[in-house]
């Protein structure tokens, strides 16, 4: 290891412990602190994380090759990632659980955004919070029984704490080494997410919630789990680098996993006539999918490029890689390097693999943990509700850094999923961000349409990583941190400045009493909804960051629909998507600080927020604004490229080539080709969708009751939120609730019953042992005390004191002794 | 062979050899020397003489683990009158570890005074010598004069205290008692002597083959017609009476409680435990010399019955002491009783080393050392827990002026130092782990069950000893009970009780005995040497 790597892990460590000092000082110095008055936890508290990020910025700076990211040419020279172990927690044979770490320019990019994010928002938060800074806070929202307000001890430090807390465990899991490591960083996300929701403990609807988002995460880690035990029994080892157990070279998970290169064209041509044969019975457009396969290989020069126009040369195939599977396909070989070299037992020479189908339960479970945690398809429903806590806690926690935890991991555990696994995830984040996105037209609470729009754009990134678009999936991550978390501060600005109003009904034309919240929270509209001018001036785009992202999440949705034509929902649902996404995002800007006043004592009393709150949404919304410039050539984009797992280059293959799992990922240059395609399509679906809301909500030359009243069924079942939460309901809670009475009955009536049948005989036994005891035990023992004793006493007249009597014994002894032997000596 | 050159032989046998092997005795006699002188040249009004006698103790100690580390095969000394070997050197180690303890005590619980000191000490190195005389005796008569030199201290120091009566009374039962046994003795060794033409034990064995060798006439190996065999029979256990009477054994324990009721408490430990290492030695010794190296068919038919007959004096001897000791209302009357009981458990080690030493059980050399390394290591525990009662009952004789055990009530709590003493030291006697005793009496009872297979009389023994133990816990409990649960009397003045330098003395003597049992390192090192020790001297035979 370098200087520079070891200062640049000494940077991030520093980085990521300052919280956790910084969140033991302010837990215990503010529950002892006399007076809940003070700043100093919240300062502390943002002294830690400003230090984080300048840390964590100098890390990136000094850790990227300046040259290759900004020069042209392949951008896997960016970084070489660094690793290492901070700390043996266990040893078991062969097994090591241990605090590793695995820095790449993805780890330091999150570092940096996680920090800068933080910061901003701690900032914000010291306004935010700032009623809390009393010794009798009076929350409005709890109603006692007595008709009063709830009165308690203000809990600045207590949140300010938590927030130091997450921060710690949110690097902690982004510079993880292993994946055991991740999952417990990620159930302390967790523990961070249930006590900053729960924040306002004492309200019913805040301490739902917390638990709602508990127990949901919890089935989702079910699943982690699951995919961790596989993992730990397959491969033997949870770390994802290489490393070295008594100076003996060990391969970390993702060399095990690496990928070979594609059967060369001619067994591909084989197995391609019987899947034809077989497509041609069941579907009969369904041809063209192996052709798409061979199109995306063979497209390197063709931009508009007809499925059946061309055929594939047997060179570029080359380029396309798979995992390396016997012959029957049913097992995965694992790997000692990455040149493919196989790992063989020493005693029994047999080639280490792992059986594909436990390869897909792994991946599938990792995954489970990500949709619980980035609330996908079906596990949802927890994030708005997760909405109840204090909102910078929803721009830091649920928006902008833990829930795009599961994105990460997806992102970082990338080599470990197979094909199948991919389409799983590409289809998870596709329903999500539908779904997502329709309910989100219909909401009237501000942060609920925007925890709505945080799941639809992460169904976005799950669907980008599922089609192989990594990189994309990725960058919309980063992006959307910034524009999100900008919405949120600023909805928490409106928040504020409407005294605890939260229902866009009762807003409107606000700009005029906020213009810079409604203005910064307008830069976040237009990055989100992915507006830009299409014409290059001054050799750019003039385009914010979510346009960038966006366009090349679509654009590998769409070279993977050509690739695999059966799964065409996969760009047409997001496209769609990409308009209602600008309806509602322009719909809530609208309502909120467009046309007239609707509510004249909310208005009234509305005022801009302080210097502290409003500086971090202008610092945020110019990052929301620059920080993809320049697009797929930009340095964002340039420095995940840096870590992007081998195989993704080249496009990918799934092993099997028949049937619907028949999978092609695209290579990079097939989703370069249809970029500007795809991007012109988004553009025009989402300003069409912009132009829609201003129809409906800017100039109201339509008015949105009438469609409601025409579309009244489809409008409840939306606003009922698809009925996820009944469906739950019934199917999972009811029962539950019946198993759980059904319980209680049978351990009331039986159990108990029979425990105290038990007891009852037990009394019974004791009593009669008692008697027992007393009588025959212990009038035996003293029995024979007494017989004892008795003797005892008797010899006691032996020894009369007489020596007369001594002497004689002297005599006698020696004769009885004597006469002892005569008899027992044998004749 | 001219008298000059008889002479020249004699002193080269004593000052070559001899007098070098024999440095820590001479040690103890200049030191008696040097007292004497002291009070002569009325130095002990400057030099309190606990300091020449601890002095000179502390020198013997020195050489004698010299001795010890130096090893060396067995030799003769002074023309054969005493051995020099591993066996009497550990013993010799032993009461000479004993005495400087010992002396320690009285220094701190203050008896003698010092006008009384001289000839305090001078009685205690004497005995002292008497006892290493014994434990390294090869002839009858150094067999004699060591339980004389031993006695004859003994009764003067048990009758110390002057103006007591009891203790004046005690000590004329005491001489009374010692020369009624040493008249028995004598009258053995003579019927011996007279018997085998010699007194020399390592000759006994040989010559009563030669005696009883079926080319003699009247090869009949039958106590019962053989005349012969059945006077050598009744001298060795007129000479073991002289021993059992050291060991207070049933029936010539009758001094034993009177002597300790009477005696200081310094005394009484000193007895209890010096007097009886010394004489279970010398009964080994003696036991050995009568078997012999190769004894042929007289083990079978009078060895056999000789260690039967100890099993069953050692049974009897064990659950009279035990009896005896429940009515006791003496707390020294009561130690005293418990002393002939643990006499009675250490004589089933002698008894299962004579049935097995020329038996014909597998290893029976190797068990029988066992047997012997099993009483060298009940002795060793012994020395410390019997001690520390006798001290710990000294210290408290000092504070409440009675030694009746009903005065003890509550004392546990008042001095908890002495206290928990007590409570080691006697759960330590009953046997209990993990304290040294328990290893002590495992020990001793695993030899029995090996002697079980020669003689399954042994078993008996051992089922004896068993119930003798669980009945001895009642005994020593009831001082417990007085001193932790019966509550101190209204009234009654608050003991003081300083931790040095007599709490440091109990901690320094308990702690061993704790040690011993709980600490794997201790026993091991101990039972090693106890085990090296028996085994040298078992295969010298």
């Amino acid at each position: 290891m370098t200087a520079e790597e070891s200062l640049i892990v000494k940077l991030l460590t520093a980085a990521w412990l300052l919280p956790l000092l910084g969140f033991a000082v302010e837990v215990f110095g503010g529950y002892w602190q006399k007076s809940r008055k003070s700043k100093a936890a919240a300062l502390m508290a943002v002294a830690c994380i400003g230090c984080g990020f300048v840390a964590s910025a100098s890390a990136l700076c000094l850790g990227i090759e300046w040259s290759a990211l900004l020069g042209e040419g392949t951008k896997h020279d960016v970084m070489e990632p660094i690793s290492g172990t901070f700390y043996l927690l266990g040893e078991f044979g062969p097994l090591v659980l241990s605090l590793d770490y695995y820095i790449d320019s993805l780890t330091l990019l999150m570092f940096t955004m996680v920090t800068l994010i933080a910061t901003c928002i701690h900032v914000f938060a010291l306004g935010y919070m700032s009623d809390e800074l009393t010794d009798d806070h009076v929350d409005h929202e709890v109603h006692l029984s007595d008709g009063g307000h709830f009165h308690r001890p203000g809990r600045f430090y207590r949140f300010f704490s938590f927030m130091s807390l997450f921060c710690f465990s949110m690097l902690g899991l982004v510079l993880a080494g292993n994946i055991f490591q991740v999952f417990v960083f990620w159930e302390l996300v967790g523990i961070c997410s249930y006590l900053l929701i729960g924040f306002y403990v004492e309200r019913k609807s805040a301490s739902t919630a917390a638990n709602k988002a508990f127990i949901v995460n919890r089935v989702g880690d079910f699943g982690f789990i699951i995919g961790l035990m596989v993992i730990w029994t397959s491969f033997g080892t949870f770390r994802f680098f290489d490393h070295e157990i008594d100076t003996k070279p060990v391969p970390g998970l993702f060399t095990m996993i690496s990928r070979v290169e594609a059967e060369d064209a001619h067994h591909d041509e084989k197995h391609k006539s019987s899947a034809e044969h077989e497509k041609d019975e069941e579907h009969p457009e369904g041809e063209e999918h192996p052709e798409g396969e061979e199109h995306h290989n063979g497209e390197e020069k063709a931009e508009e490029s007809h499925p059946a126009g061309e055929h594939a040369t047997a060179e570029h195939h080359a380029h396309t890689m798979q995992l390396d599977v016997d012959d029957a396909r049913s097992v995965v070989f694992l790997h000692k390097d990455n040149k493919g070299t196989r790992i063989a037992d020493p005693v029994t020479e047999t080639e280490k693999s792992i059986p594909y189908w436990l390869l897909i339960v792994a991946g599938v479970g990792v995954f489970a943990g990500c949709i619980g945690k980035s609330a996908q398809f079906p596990l949802q429903t927890w994030l708005p509700d997760a909405m109840e806590g204090p909102t910078p806690v929803s721009a830091l926690v649920h928006s902008a850094t833990m829930v795009a935890a599961g994105v990460y991991l997806a992102g970082r555990f990338y080599p470990m999923f197979a094909p199948e696994v991919l389409l799983v995830i590409a289809y998870i984040g596709c329903i999500t961000l539908f779904v997502a996105a329709t309910i989100a037209i219909v909401a009237t609470d501000i942060k609920r349409v925007l925890a709505y729009s945080t799941i639809s754009q992460l169904g976005y990134m799950m669907l980008g990583i599922g089609v192989g678009g990594w990189a994309a999936g990725l960058f919309h991550l980063i992006t959307h941190a910034f524009f999100k978390s900008l919405m949120f501060l600023a909805s928490g600005s409106v928040i504020v400045g409407c005294h605890h109003e939260q229902e866009m009904p009762k807003m409107g034309g606000l700009w005029r009493k906020m213009p810079v919240t409604a203005f910064t929270m307008l830069v976040g509209v237009i990055a989100i909804c992915g507006l830009a001018i299409p014409f290059s001036i001054f050799g750019a785009k003039i385009a914010f960051s979510g346009y960038h992202s966006k366009d090349a999440i679509v654009a590998s949705s769409l070279a993977f629909m050509n690739a695999n034509q059966i799964h065409f929902l996969l760009f047409f649902v997001p496209l769609v998507t990409a308009g209602i996404t600008a309806f509602y995002m322009f719909r809530l800007w609208f309502y909120t600080f467009a046309g007239t006043p609707r509510d004249k004592k909310v208005y009234d009393h509305a005022r801009e927020s302080p210097l502290v709150m409003t500086i971090p949404l202008i610092v945020l919304s110019f990052f929301a604004i620059f920080v993809a410039v320049g697009g797929e050539v930009g340095p964002l984009y340039g420095l995940l490229q840096g870590s992007e797992p081998v195989h993704v280059d080249g496009g990918a293959v799934s092993v099997a080539t028949e049937g619907a799992t028949a999978i092609t990922m695209p290579s990079r240059h097939a989703i370069h080709d249809v970029h500007g395609q795809a991007g012109w399509y988004a553009l025009i679906a989402a300003v069409s969708g912009a132009v829609f809301a201003y129809l409906l909500y800017g100039i109201r030359v339509i008015d949105p009751a009438d469609i409601k009243r025409n579309f009244s069924g489809v409008h409840t079942f939306l606003v009922e939120k698809w009925r996820f939460d009944d469906l739950y309901e019934v199917m999972f809670i009811k029962p539950v609730h019946v198993i759980a009475r059904w319980c209680t009955g049978f351990d009331r009536g039986y159990i108990d019953g029979l425990l105290h049948w038990l007891s009852r005989k037990t009394v019974d036994v004791s009593n009669w042992d008692r008697k027992f005891d007393e009588n025959v035990i212990d009038g035996l023992v003293n029995w024979i005390g007494k017989v004892v004793y008795k003797s005892g006493r008797s010899l006691r007249h032996l020894q009369t004191g007489l020596i007369r009597q001594y002497v004689m014994f002297i005599a006698l002894g020696v004769l009885a002794l004597f006469v002892l032997l005569f008899v027992m000596f044998p004749a | 062979m001219n008298f000059d050159a008889i002479l020249e032989k004699l002193i080269n046998d004593t000052v070559g050899q001899s007098l070098g092997h024999f440095s820590s005795e001479l040690a103890l006699c200049v030191t008696i020397v040097g007292l004497l002188l002291v009070r002569l040249v009325s130095l002990d009004r400057w030099l309190p003489t606990y300091w020449v006698a601890l002095l000179g103790a502390i020198a013997a100690f020195g050489l004698a683990a010299c001795q010890m580390k130096q090893g060396g095969a067995t030799q003769f000394l002074f023309t054969g009158l005493l051995v020099y070997d591993q066996f009497g050197i550990f013993f010799r180690l032993f009461l000479l570890l004993f005495l400087v303890l010992v002396i320690a005590l009285t220094v701190i619980s203050g008896i003698p005074d010092n006008e009384d000191g001289p000839d305090f000490y001078t009685l205690l190195l004497g005995a002292t010598i008497g006892m290493m005389l014994m434990v390294s005796a090869n002839n009858l008569l150094i067999l004699f004069l060591g339980i004389e030199m031993t006695s004859v201290p003994s009764y003067v120091m048990v009758g110390f205290l002057k103006g007591r009566k009891l203790s004046s009374e005690a000590a004329l039962k005491y001489v009374i008692y010692g020369a009624g046994i040493a008249g028995v003795m004598l009258y053995g060794i003579s019927l011996m002597a007279g018997m085998l033409g010699t007194t020399d034990m390592s000759l006994i064995a040989e010559r009563m083959h030669l005696l009883l060798s079926p080319e003699a006439d009247g090869a009949d190996l039958s106590v019962r017609s053989n005349a012969m065999l059945r006077t050598v029979v009744l001298a060795s256990l007129l000479i073991s009476a002289g021993v059992a009477f050291k060991l207070s054994l049933v029936p010539f324990h009758f001094w034993c409680p009177d002597a300790f009721e009477g005696a200081p408490a310094e005394v009484a430990g000193f007895l209890s435990v010096a007097s009886k290492a010394a004489a279970f030695a010398l009964l080994v010794r003696f036991c050995l010399a009568l078997v012999g190296k190769d004894s042929g068919a007289l083990s079978e038919h009078v060895y056999l019955y000789l260690g039967v007959g100890l099993g069953v004096v050692a049974a009897i001897t064990a659950t009279f002491g035990n009896l005896a000791a429940y009515s006791q209302t003496n707390i020294k009357r009561l130690l005293a009783y418990s002393t002939i009981a643990h006499a009675g458990y250490m004589l089933m080690a002698v008894a299962a080393m004579m049935v097995l030493v020329n038996s014909d059980v597998a290893d029976a050399k190797l068990k029988a050392a066992g047997a012997l390394e099993g009483l060298i290591y009940y002795l060793t525990v012994y020395l410390f827990m019997n001690l520390g009662a006798f001290a710990i009952v000294a210290f408290i004789r000092n504070q409440i002026l009675s030694e009746e055990i009903k005065d003890y009530a509550g004392l546990g709590w008042q001095a908890p130092c002495l206290g928990i003493g007590m409570v080691f030291c006697l759960f330590s006697l009953v046997g209990m782990p993990p304290f040294g005793g328990f290893f002590a009496k495992l020990m001793i009872f695993k030899s029995l069950v090996d002697a079980g297979y020669a003689n399954p009389f042994m078993w008996v023994v051992l089922a004896i000893g068993g119930l003798n133990t669980v009945f001895s816990l009642i005994y020593y409990l009831r001082v417990l009970n007085a001193m932790y649960i019966v509550p101190r009397p209204e009234g009654s003045p608050r003991v003081k009780f300083d931790f040095l330098p007599a709490g440091a003395y109990v901690v320094m003597v308990t702690l061993p005995v704790l040690l011993t049992g709980f600490f794997p390192y201790f026993p091991d090192r101990l039972s090693d040497t106890a085990s090296r020790v028996a085994n040298m001297l078992i295969s010298n035979f």
